[in-house]
C-alpha cells in the first residue's frame, strides 16, 4: 500500500517535478533566511549570520538531488539520457552506422522472415471465437501404428452428429470436388480452366467456429439438409478480387462447374479455412455436392474419405474425457456406416476402428505442408540463426575498433566519476539501438522476403496461401532477437572499452596502445568463431546444393523437356461418359496433327503428377513378395505416351489398335517390374493379375512389352514396379485425361494453337496447360527452395567472413604500423612482415577451419533426409567448403599483409615519435616507480615506440631474437658476448636484445659499437646515429622500445 | 561540532513526526531547530539530511505540506502531521520503546558488573 502511493506519487511527480523543484528552491532559501535572522537575533554580524546558517546547511545541492530523484524514476531519466547520447553518437559515425544496420537488417530480417513462415504454419491460431476450445475427430486403425486419419465419409459424420455428447458444436467439411486430386471448381464454361477453390461445409460449420458474416449471411444448419438447392458464401478475398468488394454480391448468382448457386453471404476477412497453407473461395452446404455427383452421390458413400470433423469441446470437461466418451460411441458408429462391399476381414477391422479428439487450435495441416516443411523451415531456422551470428561477431569487432577510438571519452568520462556499470549501459543502449534500427528495417525486409518464400514455395498448380501478417508472436520475435543481437554483439566491447587504466588513459595514446595485444587477441577470437561457424553453413549449404545438383540432373527415365502437358476435363465439359473415349480419340489426333508437335500421347496420370494409382499385383514367382513388394504402379496410356515422353520401349511392342476393350488384357511393364515378378524369365507373354480391393485376383493381363524404368510420384523415390495399361482397356479417371504432347519448339509456343484445336473439338472442354519440365520442378520445389536459400546465406555468411577477416587484420596492420616500422629501420625484408600477418591468418583459419570441422560433424547430421545422393559427412563438400574458405580468408587477408610491407619506417617512427611525445614527459615522471618495478635506476629515458606496459622486466623478445642472453644481465666491459653475434648473424633481420643496465657508461662504447657496427640499421639512421658518437641505445626487440641514455640521443634525431 | 551524535537511520523520520504531533504544522526550519532543542542540542541536524527525509514522508502520505506565512512574515512552507501519520508515529514509538526496553535489559546487569 505504501509501496503503490510512493509508486503513484512518483508517477504524477515525474510530471509535476519541475515546479517541484522550484518550491523546494524556495523552500530552502526561506529557511535559509530564517536562520540567518535568528543568527542574526543572537547578534552575529549579517555576514556572520550568512556564513554560520550556509554552514549549518551542509549540501544544499545534494540534497536537491536526492529530492529529485525521490520525485522521479531515475533509470528511466538515465535510459532516456543513454538513448539520446547514443543517437549522437551513432549519428557521429555514420559509415560505421550504415554498415552495422545494413548487416543486421540482413540478419535480424532473415530470421524474422523464416520466423514468421514457421508461425503461420505451425503455431498460429485461427481466427475464430476462443480456438482453444477445438477438437478435431480422428480414428485410430487397430494394429495400425503410426498417425490417426481424419478423414470421414458422409455417414461416419452423420452417426458422429448424431451420436456425440461431448460437443457444444460438431461440424464437419470437406475440400475434394470429385474424387480426383481436384479440389476446384470450374468458373468459366470452356476454354482456360478458371478455377475457384471450395469448401464444403457442414451447416453447423460457420457457428461451430463463432464466425460473422461481412456481408449476408452464413450458412446454417437449414441450409445443410438433403436436397438442398446450392446456396454459396464467398471467402473476403475472393469477394474483393471477383466482385470488387460490390454488396451486390449477395444474391447474385454464381456459377460453379454447370451448376448455378446463389451467393448469400461473404465470410469475415482474415478467415482462410480450416487448413493451413490453404484459403477457400467459396463455401458451399454439405448436401449440395449431391447435384455434382449424379447418381453415385457421396452423401451416401460408405468408402468416399472427404470430411474432416471438427468439435467445440464442452466446458466442464477434458479432453481426454472427450477421447474416452468418442472411443466408448465409436462401435456404434462404425457399425452403422459400415462399407458394403468389404470383406469380412476389412469390415471386421473397420468397426474395431476407435475415434480420439486431438487438438485443433492452430488449424488442420494442409496436405502434410507442416510435416513436409516443418525440418526444413527449422534447418533454415538454424541457418539464419548462424548468419545472425557471424553478422553479430562482425559488428562486435567493429566496435571493439571503435572502442579504442573512444578509449579518451571513456576514460574522460569515467575520470568525471561514471561508473563501469553505467558506462556498460551507456554502451550496451547504442547497441540495442543499433540492432532495434536493424530490426526494424529488417521487418520491412522480411515482409518482401517472406512473400518471395511462399512464392517460390507456391507451384504452377497449388497455391500455398499463408497469412503472412505480421502478428504479435512475430512482432515479440524480432524485439527478443534485437535486444539478444544487441547485447550479444555489445557486451564483450563494452566491457573491453571500459577497462581502462585511468592514468595512462589520460595521458595521451598511451592506453590505446596498452591494451593492443589484448584487444586484438579477442577480435582474433570473434574471428576463429565467425569463420568456425561459416564453415558450418557453408558445408550445410554444400551439402544441400550438391544434392540439390543430384536431384536436377538425375535421370528421371524420360525426357522432361520440351513436353506439353494438357489436361481435359470432360465431365466438366457436360460430355456423357460413353462419348467420352471417342472425344478423347478425336482431341489426340487433332493435337497430334498440329504443326510443331513432334509426337502425341495420352495418359490418366503424368509423371510427378503428384498422388498414383497402386495395387497389389500377382504372378507365378511373386508368392515370397511382402504386401508392400507387390504393390506396383500402374498408368493408362496410348501407344503416343511413351513417344512423346522418350521412354525407350527395350522388347516387345507397344500397344496398338487391336488392343480394344474386348481383346484379351495386355500391359507394358518397366524393368523393376519384370525383375521382381519374373526373376530371371523374359517378361514378354508372361502374365500377372491385379489384386483387387475385395482381395480377390482379376482376370489374367499378358505382358507384351518392356519399357526403361522411369520415376513415377517423386524424383527422389525408389523407382517402384510400373504396369501401363492401354486406354481402352482401363478407362480410370476417363472424365480427365492429360495429354502429352513432344514438341520440336519450345513447348509454352503451342498453347494457343493448343487451345484453338481443342476448342475444334468441343468448345466447352476447360483445358489447364503446363509443361513436364514445370511438373518436375514443382515436385521438388521444397528442395529447389533450401538449396537456394542455404546457398544465398551461406553466400551471405562467407561475404561476413571476409569483411570481418579483412577488418580485422587491416586493423591489426594499422596497430602494429609503428612496430612494423622498427623492424623495417632494422633491415627486415618486407617479405618477413607479410609472413608475420600471413602467421596470424593460418592460425586463425586453421582453429576456425578445425572448430568449424567438429562443429559440421555433429551439426549435418540433421540433414541427413533432406539429402539425396550424398552423406552428410561428404568428403568432397568438406574438403571444397574448407578450400573456399581458405581461398576467402587469403584474398581477406593479403590486402593487409601487403599494406604492412608498404609501412615506410622513416614515416611510422616519426608518427609514432610525434604521438608520443607526450610519452616521453610521463615516462620521467613515472621513472622512480618504474625504476623500483625494474630494479635498476633509469638514467634517462628518450623515445619510446610502445609504452612502458609492455616494457616490462620481463622482456618478451628474449625468445625470439637473442636466446643465449639473460635478460637483466649486464653487458660485459669487453662488449658483447660471442652469442649475441651468432643470434644476430643467424637472423639478419633481427635487433639484438638487452634491458637497460646501469650504470650505462660501462657498457656504452660496446653497445653502441655492438648495435651500430653491423648491417642491422638502415644506412640512412645508421650514419645519423653514427655521428653522435657517444650515445648509447638500447634496442628491444617485440615491444621494440628504442631507448637512448645519454640526453642528446639519436631518438631526436628520428624525431626530428 | 565534535560532540555530534550521529542521528540513526530511521529515527529521523520518527523524530520528525513526534515533533509535527507536538507542535502542529512546522516548517523545516523549524523542525530542525526544535529536534536540536529536544535532543539538548546533543543532535545537530544537517538541513541536507531533513529535506530528503521530508520529501520521503510527504511521498509515504505520513505528512502533507502547503505554503504558509511564517511569525516573521515569511513564506514558508509548512508540514503537518496526516491521519496515516498519526498512525505510524504511534506504531513506530511503540516499537522504539518496546526495542529500548529489551536493550536496557541487556545493558544495565553489564553496567552493575563493572
Amino acid at each position: 500500500m505504501k509501496k503503490l502511493r510512493a509508486l503513484f506519487r512518483r508517477l504524477t511527480g515525474l510530471f509535476t517535478r519541475r515546479r517541484r523543484a522550484r518550491e523546494f528552491d524556495d523552500e530552502l532559501e526561506s529557511n535559509l533566511q530564517m536562520h540567518i535572522e535568528d543568527n542574526l537575533r543572537a547578534g552575529m554580524s549579517p555576514d556572520e549570520a550568512r556564513y554560520a546558517a550556509l554552514r549549518k546547511f551542509g549540501n544544499a545541492t545534494r540534497a536537491k538531488e536526492d529530492a529529485w530523484e525521490a520525485w522521479s524514476f531515475v533509470g528511466l531519466d538515465r535510459l532516456w539520457q543513454d538513448i539520446r547520447f547514443g543517437l549522437r553518437m551513432l549519428a557521429k559515425n555514420p559509415g560505421f552506422t550504415a554498415v552495422a544496420v545494413l548487416t543486421l537488417t540482413l540478419g535480424i530480417g532473415a530470421n524474422t522472415a523464416i520466423f514468421s513462415l514457421i508461425d503461420s504454419m505451425m503455431l498460429r491460431m485461427l481466427p475464430v471465437a476462443s480456438p482453444d476450445d477445438l477438437l478435431q475427430v480422428k480414428f485410430r486403425v487397430p494394429d495400425r501404428p503410426g498417425e490417426p486419419s481424419g478423414a470421414f465419409t458422409n455417414p461416419l459424420w452423420e452417426q458422429v452428429r448424431a451420436r456425440q455428447d461431448v460437443f457444444t458444436d460438431v461440424f464437419a467439411w470437406g475440400e475434394a470436388n470429385n474424387r480426383d486430386d481436384s479440389f476446384k471448381f470450374d468458373l468459366t464454361k470452356g476454354g482456360k480452366l478458371e478455377s475457384a477453390h471450395g469448401l464444403w461445409v457442414s451447416g453447423s460449420f460457420f457457428g461451430g467456429l463463432g464466425l460473422r458474416p461481412t456481408l449476408g449471411r452464413l450458412i446454417v444448419p437449414s441450409d445443410d439438409q438433403r436436397g438442398c438447392r446450392g446456396v454459396a458464401v464467398l471467402s473476403y478475398g475472393f469477394w474483393q478480387d471477383h466482385y470488387g468488394g460490390d454488396e451486390r454480391a449477395v444474391g447474385a448468382s454464381l456459377s460453379l462447374g454447370r451448376h448455378s448457386f446463389e451467393v448469400i453471404g461473404v465470410a469475415p476477412p482474415g478467415f482462410y479455412g480450416m487448413r493451413v497453407g490453404e484459403n477457400f473461395d467459396v463455401a458451399l452446404p454439405i448436401c449440395s455436392s449431391a447435384l455434382f455427383d449424379e447418381k453415385d452421390s457421396r452423401l451416401d458413400d460408405r468408402s468416399w474419405w472427404w470430411l474432416h470433423i471438427v468439435g467445440r469441446i464442452k466446458p466442464d470437461i477434458s479432453g481426454a474425457q472427450v477421447s474416452a466418451r468418442l472411443a466408448e460411441l465409436s462401435p456404434g458408429i462404425f457399425t452403422t456406416a459400415l462399407p458394403q462391399g468389404w470383406d469380412r476381414d476389412g469390415q471386421r477391422a473397420f468397426v474395431k476402428r476407435r475415434l480420439i479428439a486431438v487438438p485443433a487450435a492452430t488449424g488442420i495441416s494442409g496436405y502434410g505442408l507442416r510435416e513436409q516443411f516443418g525440418r526444413s523451415l527449422a534447418i533454415l531456422m538454424a541457418i539464419v540463426g548462424a548468419v545472425l551470428l557471424i553478422a553479430c561477431a562482425n559488428i562486435a569487432s567493429l566496435m571493439l575498433a571503435r572502442a579504442v577510438a573512444r578509449q579518451k571519452e571513456m576514460a574522460l568520462r569515467q575520470a568525471l566519476g561514471a561508473s563501469r556499470t553505467r558506462l556498460v549501459r551507456q554502451l550496451l543502449t547504442e547497441c540495442i539501438l543499433l540492432s532495434s534500427a536493424g530490426a526494424v528495417l529488417g521487418i520491412v525486409f522480411a515482409r518482401w522476403g517472406t512473400a518471395l518464400l511462399v512464392h517460390s514455395i507456391s507451384t504452377t498448380r497449388s497455391t500455398v496461401f499463408l497469412d503472412l501478417s505480421p502478428d504479435s508472436r512475430v512482432l515479440g520475435f524480432t524485439a527478443l532477437v534485437a535486444v539478444i543481437t544487441g547485447i550479444l554483439f555489445g557486451l564483450l566491447p563494452a566491457l573491453r572499452s571500459t577497462r581502462i587504466c585511468l592514468t595512462s588513459a589520460m595521458k595521451g595514446s598511451l592506453a590505446m596502445q596498452t591494451d593492443r595485444s589484448l584487444r586484438f587477441r579477442t577480435r582474433k577470437w570473434i574471428v576463429v568463431s565467425q569463420v568456425a561457424l561459416s564453415f558450418v553453413l557453408l558445408v550445410a549449404a554444400g551439402l544441400l546444393l550438391r544434392s540439390f545438383a543430384k536431384l536436377v540432373t538425375l535421370d528421371l527415365g524420360f525426357d522432361r523437356n520440351n513436353v506439353l502437358l494438357v489436361s481435359t476435363d470432360l465431365k466438366a465439359a457436360g460430355v456423357t461418359p460413353d462419348l467420352q473415349p471417342a472425344i478423347d480419340e478425336s482431341i489426340e489426333t487433332v493435337l497430334r496433327a498440329l504443326p510443331g508437335v513432334a509426337s502425341a500421347g495420352r495418359s490418366s496420370r503424368t509423371p510427378m503428377e503428384g498422388g498414383a494409382w497402386s495395387q497389389p499385383i500377382t504372378s507365378e514367382w511373386s508368392k515370397d513378395l511382402s504386401p508392400e513388394e507387390a504393390e506396383t504402379w500402374m498408368n493408362a496410356v496410348t501407344p503416343g505416351y511413351f513417344e512423346a515422353l522418350h521412354m525407350p520401349l527395350l522388347e516387345g511392342r507397344s500397344f496398338a489398335s487391336a488392343d480394344t476393350a474386348t481383346s484379351p488384357n495386355v500391359a507394358i511393364v518397366n524393368q523393376t517390374l519384370a525383375y521382381r515378378f519374373f526373376p530371371g524369365h523374359d517378361p514378354l507373354g508372361r502374365v500377372f493379375r491385379i489384386q483387387q480391393s475385395s482381395g480377390e485376383y482379376g482376370p489374367p493381363i499378358e505382358v507384351v512389352g518392356l519399357v526403361k524404368d522411369a520415376k513415377y510420384e517423386f524424383v527422389r523415390e525408389d523407382t517402384h514396379p510400373t504396369a501401363f495399361f492401354p486406354v481402352s482397356q482401363f478407362p480410370v479417371r476417363a472424365a480427365r485425361q492429360t495429354f502429352e504432347l513432344r514438341t520440336a519448339l519450345r513447348p509454352s509456343a503451342l498453347i494457343p494453337a493448343v487451345q484453338s484445336a481443342v476448342s475444334g473439338v468441343n468448345r466447352e472442354i476447360p483445358l489447364e496447360i503446363h509443361t513436364l519440365a514445370e511438373q518436375v520442378d514443382d515436385s521438388i520445389v521444397q528442395e529447389r527452395l533450401l538449396a537456394m536459400l542455404s546457398g544465398f546465406f551461406g553466400a551471405l555468411a562467407l561475404l561476413l567472413v571476409m569483411v570481418g577477416l579483412y577488418g580485422t587484420f587491416n586493423y591489426m596492420v594499422a596497430q602494429r604500423r609503428a612496430e612494423f616500422g622498427v623492424r623495417m629501420a632494422l633491415g627486415a625484408a618486407p617479405g618477413s612482415i607479410q609472413r608475420l600477418v600471413i602467421r596470424d591468418l593460418v592460425t586463425v583459419m586453421a582453429a576456425g577451419l578445425v572448430t568449424g570441422s567438429c562443429l559440421s560433424l555433429a551439426a549435418t547430421r540433421i540433414l541427413q533426409q533432406l539429402l539425396f545422393g550424398l552423406g552428410p559427412h561428404d568428403p568432397v563438400t568438406m574438403i571444397s567448403t574448407a578450400a573456399v574458405l581458405s581461398a576467402v580468408a587469403l584474398v581477406a587477408g593479403y590486402i593487409p599483409a601487403r599494406r604492412a610491407t608498404k609501412v615506410d619506417p622513416m614515416v611510422a617512427l616519426r608518427m609514432t615519435g610525434r604521438q608520443d611525445a607526450s610519452l616521453v614527459e610521463a615516462f620521467h615522471h613515472n621513472e622512480d616507480s618504474l625504476s623500483t618495478a625494474w630494479g635498476f635506476p633509469i638514467e634517462s629515458v628518450g623515445m619510446t615506440l610502445i609504452p612502458p606496459s609492455d616494457v616490462c622486466p620481463t622482456a618478451c623478445g628474449v625468445r625470439e631474437l637473442a636466446p643465449a642472453v639473460e635478460v637483466g644481465s649486464s653487458l660485459p666491459a669487453d662488449g658483447p658476448p660471442a652469442s649475441w653475434r651468432r643470434a644476430e648473424r643467424s637472423r639478419p633481420g633481427g635487433i639484438a636484445l638487452h634491458k637497460l643496465v646501469a650504470p650505462p657508461c660501462r657498457v656504452k662504447e660496446s653497445v653502441h659499437e655492438y648495435v651500430f657496427s653491423e648491417t642491422i640499421l638502415d644506412t640512412r639512421l645508421k650514419s645519423r646515429v653514427l655521428k653522435s658518437s657517444n650515445r648509447v641505445c638500447h634496442f628491444r626487440c617485440q615491444s621494440f622500445y628504442l631507448t637512448c641514455i645519454s640526453p642528446a640521443c639519436p631518438s631526436l634525431l628520428l624525431l626530428e | 561540532m565534535g560532540d555530534k551524535v550521529d542521528v540513526w537511520q530511521g529515527t529521523l523520520a520518527l523524530m520528525v513526526l513526534k515533533t509535527l504531533e507536538t507542535l502542529g504544522p512546522l516548517h523545516g526550519y523549524g523542525i530542525a531547530r526544535r529536534i536540536e532543542q529536544t535532543s539538548g542540542r546533543q543532535l545537530l541536524i544537517n538541513y541536507g539530511t531533513l529535506y530528503p527525509a521530508l520529501v520521503k514522508l510527504e511521498q509515504e502520505g505520513y505528512i502533507a505540506s502547503e505554503w504558509g506565512v511564517s511569525d516573521n512574515k515569511r513564506k514558508a512552507r509548512y508540514y503537518r502531521l496526516t491521519r496515516a501519520g498519526r498512525k505510524q508515529l504511534a506504531r513506530e514509538a511503540r516499537d522504539w520503546q518496546q526495542a529500548n526496553a529489551i536493550l536496557a535489559r541487556f545493558l544495565s546487569p553489564a553496567e552493575g558488573r563493572s
